[in-house]
């Protein structure tokens, strides 16, 4: 388990032990985790050994043990490398002096194993704790882990095979891990040049530790006109959850508000009233285009009105069998000023 | 004088199986360096296995066999505290000998 879960924890806890309020507005909800819950959870690792259960084991128990447990996936010397790459190859004698493991940079093993890669002895007590045996985590006791990590590490010759691993001894023996100094955090999530950014960090944010700014200042900000380029974010973003979105685009919904001009009303009441569905602006759909009934009452002094009369009343037989549905939800001027508006050619526009 | 093998042999059911880890280069003689010069073959090319001085396995290896080669085999016989000895010799007249005690 990572420090960070650790912290948050201790802040759950903090949080528990502080504010009871919290809790006040979900009566009878949950409750708080009990010591043993809390111990059987916590079992993480650090590499200062925080967290490392008291306990040894010895090379000839870890074989023991490997041979039973472990070999089958990992090869009786580690060396398999049918389920996962092998846990031990690779390191010399001058990496365990060195702290860097040599074949890594010069990629003169075959594979990378866990030994070679591997900074701190803690990762491995932690992991072969927590997840390994595979079919079986969490079965091992804190003897037996302590066992198996001195198998593997006398494996790569890091301890002899009379050693005796301890909660005592650990520490002196992450001094001979063949990688301890090969850790690094100064390259990109991809570490080579074939993806991502070339191997730089992709964030590079080192905490102030002097002459440090008071206050947060804004040097740079969206600018209006491209604020709203995807709408209302707020909008996107779920109700739940941390992640909000910055309400943008309340400028372009003002102007929304503002009155249409006459045509784009007029070219949104035809739409909303159902015109569109049935005539084409410029051909027929099912009744005529606005085009063809255009060109038809050209001229016609009183074509407006009766058109106008037959858009609310509906009609049929001018343009073929199909009737015109009659509109009374139009008013008398609506109904009037869609007529002209078609009869000028506007919705072409 | 080559790194030492390891060695692991037990016994059940009257059948010993014994697992050998070899450390050698097992340099093929075909590969370049950066340089573009001939890697010069470096690989075992003899393997006997001996349980109380009996031989139980000889092998003849070639440039074919992976580095740090990898030995598993099985034979009748053998009892708890058994000596198996296995030894190597390469095409160098490198050669290394490594003994292990059945459990």
């Amino acid at each position: 388990m990572s420090r960070f879960s650790k912290s948050l924890l201790a802040l759950a806890l903090a949080g528990l032990a502080g504010s009871v309020s919290a809790f006040d507005n979900y009566k009878g909800l949950g409750r708080p985790a009990t010591e043993a819950e809390i111990k059987a959870w916590d079992i993480d690792v650090r590499p200062d050994f925080k967290g490392l259960p008291k306990g040894a084991g010895s090379v000839d128990l870890g074989a023991e043990v490997f041979e039973a447990r472990c070999a089958s996936c990992h090869g009786s010397f580690g060396e398999s490398n049918e389920v996962f790459t092998p846990l031990v190859g690779g390191t010399t004698q001058d990496d365990i002096k060195t702290g860097r493991v040599q074949s890594l940079r010069d990629g003169s093993a075959p594979q990378r194993t866990t030994l070679m890669k591997v900074a701190t002895i803690s990762t491995l007590f932690d992991y072969i704790n927590r997840a390994m045996p595979w079919t079986e985590p969490k079965s091992l006791k804190p003897n037996e882990v302590y066992g198996i990590l001195a198998y593997l590490l006398h494996l790569a010759e890091i301890v002899p095979a009379d050693f005796e691993l301890s909660d005592r001894n650990i520490a002196e023996v992450q001094k001979r891990m063949p990688n301890r100094n090969g850790m690094t955090t100064d390259h990109g999530m991809w570490p080579g040049k074939g993806l991502g950014n070339g191997g730089k960090p992709d964030v590079k944010n080192v905490a102030c530790m002097r002459h440090c700014k008071k206050e947060v200042q804004l040097v740079s900000s969206l600018p209006d006109y491209a604020a709203d380029a995807h709408g209302n974010l707020a909008e996107q973003n779920r109700e739940v959850g941390q992640a909000r979105g910055k309400v943008t685009g309340a400028k372009s919904e003002a102007k929304a508000a503002e009155p249409l001009s006459e045509s784009a009303r007029l070219s949104q009441l035809a739409n909303t009233s159902g015109c569109m569905a049935c005539h084409g602006v410029n051909g027929k759909i099912v009744g005529p285009g606005f085009n063809e009934v255009m060109a038809k009452y050209k001229g016609q002094a009183e074509a407006e009105t009766q058109l106008a009369h037959k858009v609310k009343a509906g009609g049929a037989g001018v343009w073929g069998s199909v009737p015109m549905p009659p509109h009374p939800q139009l008013s008398d001027a609506d109904a009037a000023a869609l007529v002209k508006w078609i009869l000028s050619g506007a919705p072409a526009k | 004088m080559a790194n030492p093998m390891k060695i692991r042999a037990a016994s059940k059911d009257g059948v010993t199986e014994v697992k050998v880890l070899m450390s050698h280069e097992m340099e093929t003689g075909q590969r370049k360096d950066s340089s573009g010069n001939l890697v010069p073959a470096h690989f075992i090319t003899e393997l006997t296995a001996t349980w109380n001085g009996k031989t139980v396995l000889e092998a003849q290896f070639g440039p074919a066999v992976s580095k740090n080669p990898y030995l598993a085999f099985k034979f009748k016989g053998g009892a708890k505290g058994d000596k198996v000895v296995v030894s190597w010799k390469d095409n160098k007249g490198d050669s290394r000998t490594d003994e292990a005690a059945i459990a």
